[in-house]
């Protein structure tokens, strides 16, 4: 069963006096469990179709359902609690509050979930992301990947079904990388659904199908 | 870890920033409280002053305005006198209960001025039932003897038995007795026999002013209307002495309150400049939360609450520093104003403190406002692309 399925999305933006055209018209289907990379050049529309799969941007047209429930056409409110409930986000410059320790950092969704802060759940995920020896610490003391780790362990908090991660390896060199995708690779195999944006073809073929995108449409999809 | 914990750690990611907002505002609350303390004490002091005068109008000399009879309730000189044909003419009013003679004469003793009240004590202690004195009051046709003010007695190292030099010929004169504190500017005159007085300044048969207690407060304005009619005496009632002083303390206070304003003013921009500040800085930030769970109420939660630490905190330091500091603003403010009765104008009154509080922290919520419905609003793509404007 498609846990995302995106029909006919089209997403156009207004750059001064002159419209931009994202994406235009991509059909995709995304099963429950299932690992996928998205490559594609500069300025193909990688990052405006993951906006949208995550429910952070609206798309000009075309529908978009996510575990059985249309989203296109709800408000905002009702949008933040599907990325609640269904979605964990990482991003290219993890975005971790500085003054949080490692643990504060990964528990902060359940503040705005509203579910109890939960230390035991937390340090749980810590373990999966290999950083249970760096909970107390802050994010100016730990390194680029240890940063990203909590960034995943932030995603994971909430138990969403599906994670999304845009450009999640772009500021890491490459044994770090690696280590990262790891995490991905591990997250899979427990049956999450993983959907990455990555400029990097060799980590990106580490998925289970890598979709191109080009000029905003489907290029073409390889299974692996 | 809840949205609380979270604006504090925020607002110590900018400690300096935090640290002078904070400052901006408990200056703009210390300034409020104080001038709204003082404006209350101001006015319950001079009230509770002029009931402890014992006296319901003052017959002074006339064309003595009613500053200078302010300058006579704090032991002023000035130089025009009545005489005893006045008092007897007081006495002799329909509705006089008392008429107590007064010559306030200065004395110089090391450069400080001393102010000497010439009374009769048969007319005067009746109008003063507050007074107490350790030793004892001398009688009306005593000389060389004085009673004295507690401060006085204190400040000169004088008491009952204490003989010193007194006058323009230095005579030696007995301290008698020391009246007990009465937290009025009783405490700092010399009393003296009016005779007496009279004599060694060389004022026979003349009188500064003359106090004047009515049967029956109703009577005042017909006793009033009647010594006007006298050629020499002006009447001063005590309830026109206090209009006028509110009067002149008004155009005082006026000054202050816009000193007021002007403070209010610049700490709100201040508290919004730092929020607008602060929201600019952590724009990705807030589109990070958002991607995460956070919806714009709790994104315009978490800025109130920033705003809501820095206010409290401000204003409680700020009414902390008035109370503290109240002995400075008590100087100042009696620098400024033409007639500042005794006793302390800022003291801690609950119901002033939670207004101030109440104050601050709703100017908080109001300059908080709009950089929280704006970033409450912001979509979470253009947060997390950094688009704040």
């Amino acid at each position: 069963m498609s846990i995302i399925k995106a029909t006919g999305i089209s997403k156009t933006y207004r750059r001064g006096s002159e419209e931009v055209c994202a994406l235009r018209g991509v059909d995709l289907a995304i099963e429950t469990g299932e690992f996928v990379s998205i490559v594609g050049p500069s300025g193909a529309g990688k990052t405006a179709l993951m906006n949208i799969l995550g429910c952070l941007d609206i798309p000009s047209n075309g529908t978009l359902v996510i575990d059985g429930v249309k989203v296109t056409g709800k408000k905002e409110a009702e949008l933040v609690k599907i990325r609640r409930e269904h979605i964990g986000f990482v991003f290219q410059q993890f975005f971790l509050i500085p003054t949080l320790t490692v643990e504060e950092n990964v528990g902060l969704p359940l503040i705005f979930s509203g579910k109890p802060y939960d230390k035991v759940k937390i340090d749980a995920i810590l373990c999966r992301v290999g950083l249970s020896h760096r909970v107390g610490h802050l994010p100016s003391e730990l390194s680029g990947g240890e940063m990203q780790r909590v960034a995943i362990g932030r995603a994971l908090v909430n138990d969403p079904r599906i994670l999304l991660a845009d450009e999640p390896t772009g500021n890491l060199d490459s044994v770090t990388a690696d280590g990262i995708y790891a995490v991905f690779e591990e997250l899979h195999r427990q049956g999450l659904t993983l959907i990455i944006v990555t400029h990097n073809t060799e980590l990106a073929k580490r998925a289970g199908r890598v979709i191109t995108i080009r000029d905003g449409c489907v290029d073409r999809t390889c299974e692996q | 870890m809840n949205l609380l914990s979270l604006a504090i750690r925020n607002l110590r990611r900018r400690k300096t920033r935090t640290l002078l907002t904070v400052a901006g505002v408990a200056i703009a609350v210390a300034i409020l409280f104080s001038l709204l303390s003082f404006s209350a004490g101001y006015e319950r002091q001079l009230t509770s002053e002029m009931e402890n005068l014992g006296f319901n109008l003052l017959a002074v000399p006339k064309g003595c305005p009613y500053e200078a009879t302010t300058l006579i309730l704090h032991g002023g000189v000035i130089p025009k006198y009545l005489t005893n044909n006045d008092l007897n003419r007081t006495r002799a009013t329909p509705g006089v209960a008392v008429a107590a003679p007064m010559l306030l004469q200065q004395v110089i003793k090391d450069g400080t001025p001393h102010i000497v009240y010439g009374i009769d004590p048969d007319a005067m202690i009746p109008l003063k039932p507050a007074w107490k004195v350790n030793g004892r009051f001398f009688t009306a046709d005593e000389t060389h003897v004085m009673v004295i003010g507690s401060t006085l007695a204190e400040a000169e190292n004088l008491k009952p038995g204490s003989v010193l030099p007194f006058g323009p010929a230095q005579e030696p004169y007995t301290v008698i007795g020391v009246l007990e504190p009465t937290a009025g500017e009783d405490d700092n005159f010399h009393f003296l026999p009016l005779a007496d007085a009279q004599r060694v300044f060389k004022k026979e048969g003349l009188i500064t002013a003359i106090a004047v207690k009515a049967d029956d407060v109703k009577d005042i304005p017909a006793i009033a209307d009647e010594l006007e009619k006298v050629p020499d005496i002006q009447v001063v009632t005590m309830a026109q002495v206090t209009g006028t002083i509110m009067n002149l303390v008004g155009s005082a206070r006026s000054l202050l309150f816009s000193v007021i304003v002007i403070a209010i003013v610049i700490s709100a921009a201040g508290i919004t400049n730092t929020l607008l500040m602060s929201v600019n800085e952590r724009t990705r930030e807030i589109g990070m939360m958002k991607a995460i769970g956070a919806s714009g109420f709790h994104i315009a939660l978490l800025l109130l609450a920033e705003t809501i630490i820095i206010t409290a905190l401000g204003g409680v330091i700020g009414i902390v520093a008035a109370l503290a500091g109240s002995g400075l603003i008590e100087a100042f403010v009696r620098g400024i104003v033409p007639y500042a009765p005794s006793g302390s104008f800022v003291s801690f009154d609950p119901f002033l403190v939670a207004g101030c509080l109440a104050f601050s922290v709703g100017l908080g919520l109001l300059c908080g406002l709009y950089p929280a419905v704006k970033s409450a609003r912001l979509s979470p793509m253009e947060a997390i692309r950094g688009e704040w404007e």
